[in-house]
């Protein structure tokens, strides 16, 4: 392949250079009823799972139809999704938080040939392309993190398990039969690039074996200040070690101390953490970020640890469908899934769920885990 | 026919979701046919490789990634994280692999034209695999060499006038909802105040000079829909002081089923018929509402604003009409003494264009102290929780405000400052001894 | 301080502690220069421009230091 120059020069980076312009201005790409009718909506309605209308002031209607998409998504692909777009709604169309794509229409007569344009789209393997859902009292798609397919210190993959659990709420992607609105979210190592803390249940990597220490190579590859400075615990100290009759500088790691974070490994090559056995799933239940009659609060752990189950994570997807099931059969109108649980209480939770109760699920981490126990006679039999 | 053989991703390609495998799967086919006849800047069979590569991961458990840290385009700090494959003999296409980061616009609204153009870089120069979008909302481009780093980056500012996102110790990439571009909720315009806070702070975004990230966040309402009050060092979060709009017709038509309660996002499930008693008044948390004979009346001074009635009731019940936002600050994901929410620092502040008092008297004296006191990869919320939300007010120039807390403290440890007390700290002994014997 | 003595003062240092590690914080190199941030980072800025200094970042941290220094630098085969 010949090297082909976009115009600039090595030579010279600073030559003809455009920095600190930004992204494009959000008005460039609004489609001309939105562009009309911003900030003067009257109300939404849900046409059925996947379908919104938005009426505005102005009398104009704004017809959206969601589908869901895998976040990693190929050129080919996205210029489908343009394709489309051309097709139906004037090329207009964006992505929602949680990696949907939305298509935007000025008609409701072009809702249904879009549909039935979609339904038609599926992968040589058979999935998919555009399944419209996630809209309302249902399941909406995952947001997760690279895992496997790109991150250094995963402990879990992220479009795999994504996937498997995906095709196990399916139907509930489609409809609108759950209590609230369920949001999964999975991240997959504990530094949560993708902050999952606050889902009504996340899909959490951990890895469970402090970093393997390749003296040998360590002191050459590494700068050993910055791999002990790098540990959040301070878990890691200098040492001196023999290798083949050899004294060399390392490092020690305390295993009591080492959360698994993986940020020497970032600093170090020399000290990978990634472990079949070690490596698995942590399951968090009870988040939410809506300010909606109760204040936003924090998943708590219910699984502490499913092993890795490539491809498809039955075990995973088999305790979230059971989570999603217990709470769509006994929760109250409105009420989302830490909400429930806390009215119901977590002993009931477990129960209801038929999840164990292990000593892991207990916290033990700094000041605030004692506020975490039971401080009052108010608990059920 | 693949080039390597993929038994366990497979496996992914059933089922009814978007399978990633089968998208892989077409892109890989479509570079090894390449009708168009692109010259591709890097191998040609660098899915294939993906394929191949995440394939052992599928067996192993276990990722192939190395971080590397070197690379970027010259003079931003920012935008492309390195990575290298552990296996580069066995699969030479994905040996240097980074990523790169292309900040999104407002909304994420696209149009069929730009986005081909995007792609049309991302083919000739890089793998054509990307994340529609990423966890802090940039457009990610997956994978290329270090050599087309900065050719991409020279064909998006100069063609496409457009920018690289942020990464490590910087300002990360804004994300804003979809605001009143769509939505009736929204109390200020999230789109322009990201837009604009982003490009006015270009430098903080590309530069990294914090002593860690930093995210702002902007949700239009309190239903957060992009999670600021989860995630962002700094979240605005629309609101209103005066009061909710009713239309009494409309609150009859809910009563009367004529309107479907919530826009019909139950429709999934007989509920039964809609009981505003128990459905919306019921539920207030603060016990605001009543039915006065026909009438809803609400107290909206006891009102918290927590969205419930106008997310049932949105053709019977607006927002108010005096708007603006308030900001909290400190949220992160737990690593490492534990998550936070952000906590109320601001409880109102208009959101007008140019934004000036919030820049001015919100981000800037918050940042400048965040800058100085910070140590290093210690978020604001660190550094809040280490110094008191009593340094933040004092940081603000602003008075306690008894809306910034849950509750006051329930324990008495009061650190005086010596000022505060009559006569200061430093006493006479010997005075004291004239009156009390040794 | 003046540019050049704020250069010539983090070159120095960053050069004495070469052989410990290579990377280093912007709030170090402010500390070096005894400056506050929003000055130091002008300055660090255009020593990055001048190609004296160059970025390290893991993804979630940025990090400074002199071009080409360091263990990992050959690791990364980029030069």
């Amino acid at each position: 392949m010949a090297f082909i120059s976009s115009g600039y020069n090595p030579e010279k980076p600073m030559e003809n250079r455009i920095t600190d312009i930004g992204p494009r201005k959000y008005d460039e790409f609004y489609p001309p009823v939105i562009a009309k009718n911003k900030g003067k909506w009257l109300y939404h309605e849900y046409l059925q799972p996947g379908v919104l209308v938005h009426v505005a002031e102005s009398g104009d209607e704004l017809y959206t139809v969601r589908c869901g998409g895998a976040r990693l998504m190929t050129t080919t692909h996205i210029r489908e999704i343009c394709e489309i777009a051309d097709k139906h709604c004037g090329g207009y169309f964006r992505f929602t938080t949680r990696n949907n794509i939305e298509f935007l229409l000025d008609s409701k007569a072009k809702v249904k040939p879009l549909l039935d344009d979609l339904a038609g789209r599926k992968f040589k393997g058979g999935s998919f392309k555009f399944p419209v859902g996630g809209t309302g009292a249902g399941v909406s798609n995952i947001v997760h993190t690279q895992g496997w397919i790109h991150c250094h210190t995963p402990a879990t993959d992220a479009s795999g398990p994504v996937k498997a659990v995906m095709d196990e709420l399916f139907a509930d992607f489609q409809q609108h039969r759950m209590p609230a609105h369920v949001r999964v979210s999975l991240a997959c190592c504990l530094n949560m690039c993708g902050a999952v803390h606050c889902s009504d249940i996340a899909i959490l990597g951990y890895h469970r074996k402090p970093p393997m220490l390749d003296h040998e190579y360590l002191d050459k590859m590494c700068e050993i200040p910055l791999a002990i400075a790098a540990c959040p615990t301070a878990a890691i100290k200098p040492a001196k070690v023999e290798v083949k009759g050899e004294k060399l500088n390392s490092v020690a790691v305390n295993n009591e101390r080492c959360m698994y974070c993986g940020n020497c490994y970032t600093m170090c090559p020399s000290m990978p953490l990634a472990d079949t056995e070690g490596d698995g799933i942590v399951i968090m239940a009870g988040g939410k970020v809506s300010n909606r009659i109760s204040a936003p609060k924090f998943s708590k752990v219910v699984v502490a640890f499913i092993p890795n189950e490539a491809p498809r994570w039955p075990q995973t997807a088999k305790v979230i469908k059971g989570m999603i099931e217990a709470y769509a059969k006994d929760a109250q109108k409105y009420e989302r899934l830490g909400d429930w649980a806390e009215r119901i209480g977590w002993e009931r939770f477990f129960e209801k769920c038929e999840l164990d109760f292990t000593h892991h699920l207990i916290d033990d981490f700094r000041d605030p885990a004692y506020y975490t126990w039971r401080q009052t006679t108010q608990f059920k039999f | 026919m693949a080039k390597h053989k993929t038994p366990l991703l497979d496996q992914l390609e059933s089922g009814p979701w978007p399978s990633f495998v089968s998208d892989l799967k077409q892109q890989a086919e479509k570079r090894a046919k390449n009708v168009e006849g692109i010259e591709f800047q890097i191998p040609v069979d660098v899915v294939d490789d993906l394929l191949g590569l995440l394939e052992l991961s599928f067996k192993q458990g276990r990722t192939h990634w190395k971080h590397g840290g070197i690379v970027g385009v010259f003079g931003y700090g920012g935008g492309v994280i390195g990575r290298y494959c552990d296996q580069p003999q066995m699969f030479p296409g994905v040996a240097h692999f980074h990523t790169m980061r292309v900040a999104q616009p407002g909304g994420k609204f696209y149009t069929s034209e730009y986005l081909r153009q995007l792609c049309d870089i991302w083919d000739l120069r890089g793998s054509g695999i990307t994340n529609m979008h990423g966890s802090t909302g940039d457009i990610i481009f997956l994978g290329t060499t270090t050599p087309q780093l900065e050719e991409i980056f020279f064909e998006l500012t100069h063609n496409m006038n457009q920018d690289l996102g942020g990464s490590g110790s910087n300002l990360r990439t804004p994300a804003d909802c979809i605001g009143q571009a769509r939505c009736e909720y929204a109390c200020y315009d999230t789109q322009d105040l990201c837009y604009d806070l982003t490009n006015e702070y270009q430098d903080e975004l590309h530069r990294p000079a914090f002593p860690y990230k930093f995210k702002f966040k902007f949700d239009g309402c309190p239903n957060c829909c992009v999670a600021s009050i989860a995630r962002a060092d700094m979240s605005f979060i629309g609101t209103w002081k005066d009061d909710i709009k009713i239309d009494q017709k409309a609150v009859q038509a809910y009563i009367g089923g004529e309107l479907v309660p919530n826009g019909g996002a139950h429709s999934g499930r007989d509920w039964g018929k809609f009981d505003i008693q128990k459905e919306v008044i019921g539920l207030c948390p603060t016990g605001c509402m009543v039915m006065d004979g026909k009438t809803l009346k609400i107290n909206n001074r006891e009102c918290t604003r927590c969205m419930h009635c106008i997310n049932v009731m949105p053709r019977a019940l607006r927002i108010g009409n005096e708007r603006g936002l308030s900001i909290l600050a400190g949220a992160k994901a737990p690593i490492l003494d534990g998550a936070q929410m952000g906590t109320l620092i601001v409880p109102f502040i208009e959101a007008e264009a140019p934004y000036t008092k919030i820049k001015e008297t919100v981000i800037e004296p918050i940042w400048d102290w965040w800058m100085e006191e910070g140590k290093n990869r210690e978020r604001l919320g660190e550094l809040m929780k280490r110094q008191g939300l009593q340094k933040v007010i004092e940081v603000l120039g602003v008075d306690p405000d008894p809306r910034m807390v849950q509750e006051p403290r329930s324990n008495p440890y009061i650190f005086w400052k010596e000022d505060e007390v009559p006569g200061g700290f430093e006493r006479d002994i010997n005075e004291f001894r004239k009156h009390h014997l040794r | 301080m003046e540019y050049q003595e704020a250069k010539d003062k983090i070159v120095e240092e960053l050069t004495k502690k070469l052989k410990t590690k290579s990377k280093f914080y912007f709030n170090d190199l402010a500390k070096i220069i005894e400056t506050k941030p929003r000055d130091a980072k002008k300055i660090v800025n255009q020593m990055v421009t001048e190609g004296i200094l160059e970025y390290w970042s893991s993804g979630s941290t940025s990090m400074y230091g002199l071009p080409g220094t360091g263990k990992q630098a050959s690791a990364e085969g980029e030069e």
